[in-house]
């Protein structure tokens, strides 16, 4: 039995071959999107758990107070003191490492100089995090301050091999380290990720500021891990008050948090986890199941509306003797092949998509075949589908009544079927309108970013890192490369024109409020030129200048700064600054520096010589390549340990909205898919339409009905499902989009405009896709329907 | 074997009842060939519909081998296709994804009879139709009068008591129409299978053992033929 109707289901597959190849290539489609979306949700969702001893890994978080008491911000950043005293004071913590931020370091075989993902880290983070060593001994690899360990990958693009043990590297220009261990590149999906390790020692060795203990400074990363079955809460509980004690007056507590939470829900609001990664993993769910689902209706559609063609064998068959049961596993069956067939199809369009995906939200995902989960993953979907798409069609194909089966009298406009049919159809058609919405309002908005004045001239604008050599050569760079003609201008200063990166609280002023002490104020330190090589206008006063000594001591102000300051006569006036009073020589316009959606910060730019960043302006009477390749030339002459990196800063501003494009392109692609599904099983409806209709239309052609007549006959009732989804999909489209959009401070609004004119796109590709159906359906010749009767 | 009671059949719309059957009550014996004869409308294939309990009377009593099955649930109504009723249609009815074999076997598959006895019957029924060349041919290879004999070896294949006819040689060519009508006549002397056909070939009536003339609805004349 069962052997036969796998026969007839592959059969009536090949008979009916269009509708099953709808069905396959528009439910692999949307196994494709859901499959790919659930592989980045396991990958999200293992972030941090491929560790021996996972979860008896935290991380050392601080909750820091406001006068009120109230906990104003959680920081994962903590003390250098904080990792020994948690070992040596509370028993349940088995071991402490600190580890710094990860950071490029210039690292040096031989000749190959290249700049390495680097973190210096205690010796303990070997027994924390179970690396896998190819060579080396885990237990001494970071002993010896001057000593390194390396990722398989990183090695051999330092030496072209892995069998490096015991060979020497040049580290950031000042020490020679020995390679004590290489390990298997580490997986993509760890928050403490590096290509090099290097020791806490030779940090203190190289650095100043690490070596003293402080309770003040939050800087670096404490990882530990407790003994099996501690409670966390308890220990949480203790740590209470452990900061007061070491540092009198401090606002602040120290507590432990779980490792494997950090990546999915590390943000916090008032000391309480809230979310973090884990929202775009439930937008993924979200996504993926509403694609899957689509599919399934379609599948549903398609399968009921091929019901007509396959009454007959149901009431033959029942009147040989066949059970309803037997009929709904046949279906059932045939649902299945064709599901398992959609799946095979959707792996292949999964692998080819993979690397595209991959390359898009910066993440490495495989199909890991040999992996258990994958199988019970593909085999999840497969009977979630199988049962979602094929059990409506096989209780409906195996309920019709044997005799109007047999008399092929199957009138499905009149009772449930069409009706539900119906609103899966609105259904799809609300899914795929929001994602329209969606893609729509989220390209407007970083449309609306990107077009956001910047306050400097962002073109032409290069930057290249601060270090080694530059430091000390920094007049002769510029002197040579304004020679040269490759720039106009160059400048430098303590963080570049596009990263945020630092701010300060606490200036004073005459005439300030007693609030006024907590406003928060971008700063940057630069020496001259800073303004003119941006670009930046100058409101009142001058920018700095080497003929006039005083200016160590002199302030720039934004406009905003000014404006927040509320001073009359900005140039000139006192300001205590990091302890010095310093006078106001300039006020210029505001620049947006970090992040375009938020409304920019008062801010500050001060006379020091602490730089990090060298910005020029290129000269637009070379050319683009050749200017930059003066540059680097010159770069690489006077610095030559250093590779030359060399930033566009427009390129930097596009990356900054890389989070927005990506979700507009994922809203892109799964609104162009959910359309163009939705357009299938509209094609196919619209088609079973007009064969049920067929004797009406030849009657009213016979009539004399025109063939424009006819066919606005047909499309009017689909194209009032897709207005009724739309209808339907609007408020929801509207509510969800401005929560969207309140993630910025500065915003363009959802337009009426943009609603309609993807109201008309939707209702014009719907009307495309039905016309055709209706159009054959008007065009035939009335006595093929008319002479059966 | 068959006994009708005051079978009725009638349609409401809007309060306007329109009768198809009205006061019909005969009984058929085991081993009879009636043939259902009369007019477009008259109700010929409503009674043979509610004769394979394929539709439900309105009102009245069926009796099917002494037991009552005016309404009977779908389990019940099954078995008895299985095991007793054969059905043969005009438009022959049989399943396009299905070889002639497997058209054959599908009522014993149903019937959940073994591999082994099925191969044998169906082989049986290729042999007897002379259709053994043609068991690997799917129906719309065959010529209509050979899918009628297909259909025919169906619904014998699970040995029914009784086969329900709906106007069996009506799609076919005169001379196709002859050899079905002379396999009814052998089945039903040979192995006293009960036939029960609707026909409007006067023609083909006489080859059956009795006539029910039906006219709007009533049985107008029960007629012994010749034969």
């Amino acid at each position: 039995m069962f052997r036969l109707n796998f026969k007839i289901a592959l059969r009536s597959l090949m008979r009916y071959r269009s509708i099953s190849l709808i069905n396959v290539v528009g439910l692999a489609i949307g196994i494709s999107s859901c499959l790919l979306l659930l592989l980045y949700i396991s990958y999200e969702s293992s972030y941090d758990k491929q560790f021996k001893d996972s979860e008896k890994l935290y991380q050392g978080m601080i909750n820091l107070y406001d006068v009120d008491g109230s906990i104003l911000r959680t920081i994962d950043q903590t003390q250098n003191v904080l990792a020994g005293t948690l070992k040596s004071e509370f028993p349940e913590v088995v071991e402490s490492a600190r580890l710094t931020d990860i950071y490029p370091r210039l690292i040096q075989a031989g000749n190959n100089s290249l700049k390495l993902e680097s973190r210096y880290a205690d010796p303990e983070v070997l027994n924390i995090f179970d690396y896998t060593f190819l060579s080396g001994n885990p237990g001494k690899a970071l002993v010896d301050p001057n000593s390194v360990v390396l990722t398989e990958s990183a090695a051999r693009k330092l030496f072209g091999s892995t069998q490096v043990l015991n060979r020497t590297v040049r580290f950031e220009d000042q020490a020679i380290l020995k390679v004590s261990g290489v390990i298997k590149d580490l997986p993509a999906n760890i928050t403490y990720n590096f290509q090099a390790l290097t020791t806490w020692k030779l940090f203190e060795n190289l650095n100043e500021w690490p070596k003293a203990p402080a309770w003040g400074n939050h800087n670096y990363y404490t990882l530990v891990k407790v003994k099996a079955n501690s409670n966390i809460a308890t220990l949480n509980d203790k740590l209470k008050g452990l900061i007061q004690r070491n540092l009198k007056g401090a606002k602040e507590d120290i507590f432990l948090y779980p490792l494997t939470d950090i990546h999915l829900h590390g943000s916090f609001v008032g000391g309480q986890p809230s979310g973090g990664r884990i929202q775009q993993v439930h937008l993924f769910i979200g996504l993926s199941i509403g694609i899957l689902m689509i599919a399934c209706i379609n599948f549903i559609n398609l399968s009921t509306t091929n019901a007509q063609k396959r009454a007959k064998e149901i009431g033959v068959k029942k009147t040989i003797g066949a059970s309803r049961f037997s009929l709904i596993l046949q279906f059932g069956l045939e649902s299945l092949l064709l599901t398992a067939l959609s799946i095979l199809l959707s792996v292949v369009i999964v692998e080819f998509s993979l690397p595209w995906f991959n390359s898009l939200l910066g993440i490495q995902i495989v199909i890991d075949y040999v992996n258990p989960t994958t199988w019970l993953l593909l085999f999840g979907v497969l009977i979630f589908t199988g049962v979602i798409a094929g059990s409506y069609p096989a209780f409906y194909l195996s309920g019709l009544s044997t005799i109007k089966s047999l008399k092929s009298a199957l009138n499905a406009r009149k009772g449930l079927s069409l009706s539900l049919r119906q609103a899966l159809v609105v259904g799809q058609f609300v899914f795929a309108f929001v994602l329209i919405i969606a893609t729509a309002t989220i390209y407007k908005q970083i449309q609306y970013l990107k077009n956001k004045p910047l306050g400097y001239e962002s073109s032409g604008l290069i930057e290249v890192p601060h270090e080694g050599l530059l430091y000390l050569k920094y007049d002769l760079l510029k002197s040579k490369l304004l020679k040269s003609g490759a720039i106009l201008n160059m400048t430098q200063s303590s963080s570049g024109i596009t990263d945020r990166k630092s701010t300060i609280r606490g200036l004073a002023w005459e005439g300030m409020s007693a609030t006024d002490k907590n406003i928060d104020f971008d700063q940057i330190y630069t020496l001259d030129g800073f303004t003119e090589t941006m670009g930046i206008k100058i409101l009142a006063g001058r920018d700095f200048s080497r003929q006039f000594a005083s200016d160590s001591v002199g302030l720039l102000l934004s406009e905003k700064a000014a404006l927040v300051m509320r001073l009359k006569e900005p140039v000139g006036s006192r300001i205590l600054y990091q302890g010095k009073q310093c006078t106001v020589i300039g006020v210029f316009k505001n620049i947006v520096w970090g992040n375009p959606g938020v409304v920019e910060a008062p801010m500050v730019i001060a006379y020091e010589d602490y730089s990090d960043v060298i910005t020029m302006r290129l000269n637009p009477k070379m050319s683009l390549s050749e200017s930059v390749v003066m540059v680097s030339k010159v770069l690489k002459e006077l610095n030559p340990n250093f590779p030359a990196q060399i930033k566009f800063i427009d390129t930097l501003n596009e990356l900054k909205l890389m989070d927005e494009t990506i979700l507009g392109m994922l809203a892109n692609l799964f609104g162009g898919l959910s359309v163009f599904i939705s357009c299938m099983g509209l094609f196919a409806l619209s088609a079973f339409s007009a064969e049920q209709r067929k004797k009406e239309i030849s009657i009213r052609k016979v009539l004399g009905a025109t063939i424009s007549q006819l066919m606005s006959l047909l499309s009017s009732g689909f194209l009032k499902l897709v207005l009724i989804g739309i209808v339907i999909a609007v408020p929801i489209a509207f509510v969800v989009m401005n929560k969207w959009l309140e993630n910025f401070d500065v915003r363009t609004p959802l337009s009426i405009w943009l609603f309609l004119l993807s109201a008309f796109l939707t209702v014009f590709i719907a009307l495309i896709t039905v016309s055709w159906q209706t159009y054959k359906a008007a065009v035939s010749n009335p006595i093929n329907a008319l002479k059966y009767e | 074997m068959i006994d009708l009671q005051n079978i009725e059949k009638y349609y409401s719309n809007k309060g306007v009842k329109s009768y198809i059957l009205r006061h019909v009550t005969t009984s058929i014996q085991e081993g009879e060939f009636v043939s259902i004869m009369g007019p477009s409308g008259a109700g010929k294939s409503t009674l043979l519909n509610i004769l394979g309990m394929l539709e439900e009377p309105t009102y009245g009593v069926y009796n099917f081998m002494a037991e009552d099955v005016t309404s009977l649930n779908e389990r019940k109504r099954i078995e008895l296709y299985r095991n007793h009723i054969g059905f043969v249609f005009q438009a022959y009815h049989l399943i396009d994804e299905m070889t002639v074999a497997e058209n054959i076997e599908a009522p014993l598959l149903y019937k959940k009879i073994g591999s082994s006895e099925r191969k044998s019957r169906v082989a049986d029924m290729l042999g007897r139709f002379n259709m053994v060349g043609k068991k690997d041919l799917f129906p719309n290879q065959l010529s209509g009068g050979q899918q009628q004999l297909v259909g025919i070896a169906r619904a014998l294949a699970a040995q029914p008591s009784i086969i329900l006819a709906d106007e069996p040689t009506g799609n076919l060519q005169s001379a196709q129409a002859l050899q079905i009508m002379e396999l009814f006549k052998k089945l039903n002397q040979e192995e006293g299978i009960t036939i029960i056909q609707v026909t409007h070939s006067e023609v083909n009536a006489q080859y059956g053992t009795r006539i029910l003339h039906l006219l709007d609805g009533v049985i107008k004349e029960d007629i012994k033929t010749a034969s």
